[in-house]
């Protein structure tokens, strides 16, 4: 393989690793998740005595939460990124393509999305069907199609006038087959790009909307529950806040290398 | 183009009212009003609080209420600050936040693009790896970690710059506000780029100007500039609104006044009419900073006809 | 690819290095708090900066319910009780006043030389005329109904009388005289409240709800406002206008918003501000460490505790079933290790105040090994078991990791001790407030902090005819007790009273204590005039700046 595709399998070896050992090194463990050890409150890493990586406020073994924390957190990047990319693609694509008065309607939807408040949309949202961790899906889904929405209209609005999507339309390519099989190939490394960066970004947003009780519940935890507990406690106790964050700044890493390699993959005109 | 302005204008009124009627519900759809409290209140007097305020009225009343105001430009009185009215709210933390946002926006674009740029142009090599390294841990670093670093580090061990607080024309206050709120829109801005950069370079025009011994600063300039800043215009139309009303993380940890800090807590304690009027305010400033941004993108890029 | 993962490694470890150096006790040579020597003679620069735990909703003492606007109006105005140094009522606005035989009439008369900030005299007309805007449904009070103990104060309140019925007059420009429904022992007490502060009447004729701004404001307290930078500080100067100003040192008071408990203490340590209000229970041991002596931690008057709906399943008639829950958890192990101590643990609905005995359960004498026992074997007399376990929820509020970690912990020790399955369902707090209201809620969060320092503002939390009894207790025995105290002229007796009520209370298994409050301030060591009182109100107006080298 080439030297520049290196990182990129690399990459994607690490979050296969990351993604087995928080499925498999839990049950391995003699520390479980929840149960609290009140004499072993928030110990710091140590190499011997068990807790390798230390322990949390509660005494609680920190790798092993962090490993639970890896499995959510990775669902959602997934799950969520997943429904954002595909929902914001079609309709940018879409509205870009046909442009005109549907454009103008699928665009205005989306500046009205963005500026209904997210707070009350989320806390109606628990009211309606509880405190659902799918709810969490739909509340990050909900607003993040939108900013992929846009860009990708703006490189529909360019691709549309280039010489072999005309090519295409006068060989009879319309509608649905136009953007399927001519347009959305040729957005997908602006695409892919922007995929990964906002994979930290669901995460760290699902922390925020712990804060309205929506999300994991109580004692399972996030990558980014932990980091935001840990972030009011970083004076007294780093770790706390270390240790995840090094492990959601791996995950990261990972995706970038594995969107650029992806994207070098997929890309039409990349391909040399 | 005008009547393309003109006519983008006229819609923002439908996009507008849609806005705030949406808002509106999902605001009374919450449970809890904004005089539910901690505290021994009999029924009666919270009743009598509430109908001060007309929140006795049936909705739909409140809601005609609510747009008439709203013609005349009165946003109405906070429900949780009852001396103060929306307006004078939003008039005392909108500048601090155009501020700080604007700023953190231009620092973007000014240190994301040329990073952007020579990572494209020298991509694969030291320029690219190490650039694009720190950019990512620029996204994954939480605001809510670095800003607090910042304040660690700058202003309570070197004590090179205040630990806070807003003063009208102090650059000190603003820097370290303003690095943490940019750190990862520079970021983003920097892969962005170099993405779109990297399409343009591959070419066969650029390709052929390259071979034909173009210098490199007029491939980059001259042909590469404008195609490349397509996609990032469109990614910060609407992030410009935000980063200018959301910022509520760099605000709480800087003590800066603004009012994103006022959007969430508003909501939180049911103030619907300080939630709807920085709701307005955000819809108005989405629209006129996507429509900024759809005329900057037909700018960049020819091809784009705006109908 | 290897610059990449430098990339990465630069990044991390720079991070580290910044954290590793406040790593607590284990670094204590790299403490980022400065040393600081104070002298004892006065400092030349009278200023102090404190913080408020969120802006102030208003300024306006008959609109506020929240405490950072009771801190700052504490500053600028003054009722005719004031605060001590103790936190005690002493003479304020009002010099001396009787009371008749039947403690039904008080007379207060008012000082000669009180001033409202502009030099217009304050008089008893400018009480009556706050008293009656306080119970003017019109002004939509949210402490309105506290004036019930004044003659037609409820009635008025709920709007079945107009407001110049109130029970009280002015007979001359410094004599007040207020006439109460019954003997009310603690009526000094409410006295000094906010919402009983007189305000200044051509003001808020002239300027309606803009009244309270600086170029408008007209206060009588010991400072006047001199600027506000709404969401962000107050800034208060002295009043020289004022009848102690010769006795007041300090010349400037700022009162920063910080809602944030890490920046709070960050700005502390960079010497922006000198007495803060809260940190978080898990900074405790780092801040001891670095700070020592300027950690103030002392008896606040609240308590913190779960309730039971006594009208649902799982806790309806099932007393043996609520005691085992009450029993089977260590509270000293909880407070030590996840509170650092700072909190004492509770085992009585009223926190300890002086005069009034507290009313310690049988199950405060035994051992927690004890206690497990026995709530097991309450458990099993209630039916369950661990193959048949008790499942409900802790109900509370999204307050932060801390509060979250705590109520964890209580759930695992209801697990070990019983094998009761119990989760803990955080809501927002509005929503948390209308379930609780609507008495939906099985276990639930019903922390309080007293309104003033007496036992009946406890009590009321479990009196079937208020507002906050969230449980459905209804009693007629305890009922009927806090009536008969609300009758009773000699406190001594009335404590007795509430004492008794108290035994009712704990016999039916109502609650689960868990802790007394305390505050939490962080102080710098140069500031003087200020002791730790059981409300938390300290007033500037007794404080002062010694001479000091450091920040």
């Amino acid at each position: 393989m080439s030297n520049r595709h290196r990182g990129s399998w690399i990459a994607g070896g690490v979050l296969l690793l990351v993604a087995l050992s928080s499925l498999i090194v839990p049950a391995l463990s003699p520390y479980d998740y929840y149960t609290p050890q009140l004499d072993l409150i928030s110990k710091p890493p140590m190499l011997q005595g068990g807790h390798l990586l230390g322990t949390d406020p509660l005494g609680r073994d920190l790798l092993i939460r962090v490993l639970w924390g890896c499995r959510i957190s990775l669902l959602i990047a997934l799950v969520a990124s997943g429904i954002s990319v595909g929902l914001g693609v079609l309709w940018g694509a879409t509205a870009g393509y046909a442009g005109g008065t549907i454009d103008a309607l699928m665009m205005r939807t989306v500046d009205v999305l963005y500026s209904v408040p997210f707070v009350p949309f989320v806390i109606v949202l628990t009211v309606l069907f509880g405190h659902e961790l799918w709810l969490m899906f739909v509340a990050i889904g909900a607003v993040s199609w939108l900013d992929i929405a846009r860009i990708v209209r703006g490189e529909t609005l360019s691709l549309k006038r280039r010489e072999f999507i005309e090519a295409a339309r006068v060989s009879g390519v319309r509608g649905a087959r136009m953007i399927g099989r001519h347009i959305v190939p040729n957005l997908l490394g602006v695409v892919i790009i922007y995929a990964t960066l906002t994979v930290p970004t669901v995460i760290l947003f699902e922390a925020f909307m712990s804060f309205l009780g929506v999300g994991v519940r109580v004692p399972l935890a996030s990558l980014g529950s932990l980091i935001a507990d840990g972030a009011s406690d970083m004076q007294a106790h780093p770790h706390l806040l270390l240790v995840p964050a090094a492990v959601l700044a791996a995950i990261v890493y990972c995706f970038n290398f594995l969107g650029d390699g992806l994207r070098d993959l997929l890309d039409p005109r990349q391909q040399s | 183009m005008l009547r393309y302005i003109l006519r983008r204008v006229l819609e923002s009124i439908p996009t507008l009212l849609l806005i705030v009627t949406i808002a509106f519900a999902l605001l009374h759809a919450a449970p809890g009003g904004p005089f539910a409290a901690d505290k021994a209140m009999l029924p009666e007097i919270r009743h009598s609080i509430e109908a001060r305020y007309h929140l006795d009225e049936p909705l739909w009343r409140q809601y005609l209420r609510y747009l008439g105001d709203l013609a005349h430009g009165d946003l109405g009185p906070s429900f949780q600050y009852r001396n103060t009215s929306v307006n004078q709210l939003i008039a005392a933390g909108l500048p601090v936040d155009l501020t700080v946002g604007l700023s953190a926006i231009v620092l973007a674009l000014l240190a994301g693009i040329p990073i952007g740029l020579n990572a494209a142009w020298r991509r694969h090599t030291l320029w690219d790896r190490l650039p694009m390294g720190l950019a990512v841990a620029g996204i994954s670093l939480p605001v809510f970690v670095v800003a607090p670093l910042l304040v660690l580090v700058f202003a309570v061990k070197l004590h090179w710059l205040p630990a806070g607080d807003w003063v009208h024309g102090s650059p000190s206050h603003l820097l370290l506000p303003v690095a943490a709120l940019a750190l990862p829109y520079v970021a983003y801005v920097a892969r962005i780029v170099r993405g779109s950069a990297l399409e343009v370079l591959n070419t066969s025009f650029i390709r052929t100007a390259h071979a034909k011994g173009l210098p490199a600063h007029r491939i980059l300039l001259h042909h590469t500039l404008r195609p490349t800043l397509a996609p990032v215009v469109s990614f910060l139309g609407p992030t410009t609104a935000g980063i200018v009303t959301i910022s509520i993380v760099v605000e709480t940890v800087f003590g800066l006044p603004g009012i994103g800090r006022f959007f969430v807590t508003g909501a939180l304690n049911r103030d619907y009419t300080l939630v709807l009027g920085i709701t307005i305010l955000y819809g108005t400033l989405i629209i006129l900073f996507n429509l900024l941004a759809d005329l900057c993108y037909a700018w960049l890029d020819p091809r784009v006809r705006l109908e | 690819m290897r610059a990449g993962a430098r990339g990465l490694a630069l990044g991390l470890s720079t991070a580290l290095a910044a954290c590793s150096q406040h790593a607590g006790p284990r670094a204590a040579a790299a403490d980022p708090a400065p040393t600081i020597a104070v002298g004892s003679a006065a400092a030349t620069v009278q200023a102090v900066a404190r913080t408020l735990d969120d802006y102030p909703r208003s300024l306006d003492p008959q609109l506020t319910t929240d405490i950072p606007s009771q801190r700052v109006l504490d500053d600028l105005f003054e009722g005719l009780v004031a605060l001590s140094i103790d936190g005690r009522p002493v003479p304020g606005a009002a010099a001396s006043w009787q009371q008749s035989a039947d403690s039904r009439t008080w007379v207060f008369h008012l000082r000669e030389n009180a001033r409202w900030s502009n030099g217009a005299p304050l008089t008893a007309e400018d009480f009556v005329y706050s008293w009656r805007r306080e119970v003017d449904p019109k002004t939509a009070s949210g402490y309105a109904q506290a004036l019930a103990p004044i003659v037609n104060g409820l009635e008025i309140a709920l709007g079945h009388k107009p407001p110049d019925t109130l029970g009280v007059e002015a007979n001359d420009a410094h004599t007040l005289t207020v006439h109460l429904m019954a003997p009310t022992p603690y009526l000094l007490d409410l006295l000094d409240q906010v919402y009983l502060y007189p305000v200044y009447r051509p003001a808020i004729e002239r300027y309606g709800d803009d009244w309270v701004r600086s170029e408008h404001i007209v206060s009588n307290g010991a400072f006047a406002l001199q600027e506000e930078i709404i969401g962000n500080r107050i800034t208060l100067r002295a009043n020289e206008h004022y009848w102690d100003a010769s006795h007041v040192s300090l010349r400037t008071v700022v009162y920063y918003s910080m809602p944030d408990r890490a920046q709070a203490v960050l700005r502390y340590l960079a010497g922006d501000v000198q007495f803060t209000d809260s940190f978080a229970a898990s900074q405790r041991p780092w801040l001891k460490s670095t700070l020592g002596d300027q950690v103030v931690n002392s008896p606040w008057l609240g308590i913190y505790m779960l309730a039971f709906n006594v009208r649902l399943p799982p806790f309806r008639d099932q007393p043996s079933l609520r005691q085992a829950l009450i029993l089977a958890i260590d509270r000293a192990a909880l407070t030590r290790y996840l509170k650092y101590d700072m909190y004492q643990p509770a085992d009585t609905l009223m926190p300890p105040l002086a005069g009034y005995e507290p009313q310690h359960p049988a199950w405060a004498r035994s051992g927690q090994a004890d206690r497990n026992a026995l709530a097991r074997r309450l458990y099993a007399e209630a039916g369950y078991s661990p193959q048949h376990p008790l499942r409900v929820d802790i109900s509370t509020s999204i307050q932060g990791a801390d509060e979250r970690h705590f109520f964890e912990a209580v759930a695992a020790m209801w697990h070990s001790v019983l094998g009761a399955e119990v989760g803990v369902d955080e809501s927002e707090f509005k929503v948390l407030l209308q379930n609780r209201d609507l008495k939906r809620l099985p276990l639930f969060l019903d922390s309080w902090i007293g309104d003033f320092a007496d036992p009946v503002n406890f009590l009321q939390l479990f009196d079937s005819r208020g507002s906050l009894d969230y449980g459905g207790y209804s009693d007629t025995r305890f009922d009927a007790l806090l009536d008969r105290a609300a009758q009773e002229p000699d406190n001594a007796a009335r404590y007795r009273l509430l004492e008794q009520s108290e035994r009712v209370l704990n016999e039916d298994a109502v609650y689960i204590p868990l802790y007394y409050y305390a505050t939490r301030h962080l102080v710098k060591p140069y500031i003087t005039g200020w002791h730790s009182n059981l409300l938390d109100r300290n007033l500037s107006r007794y404080m002062s700046i010694l001479e000091h080298q450091g920040r």
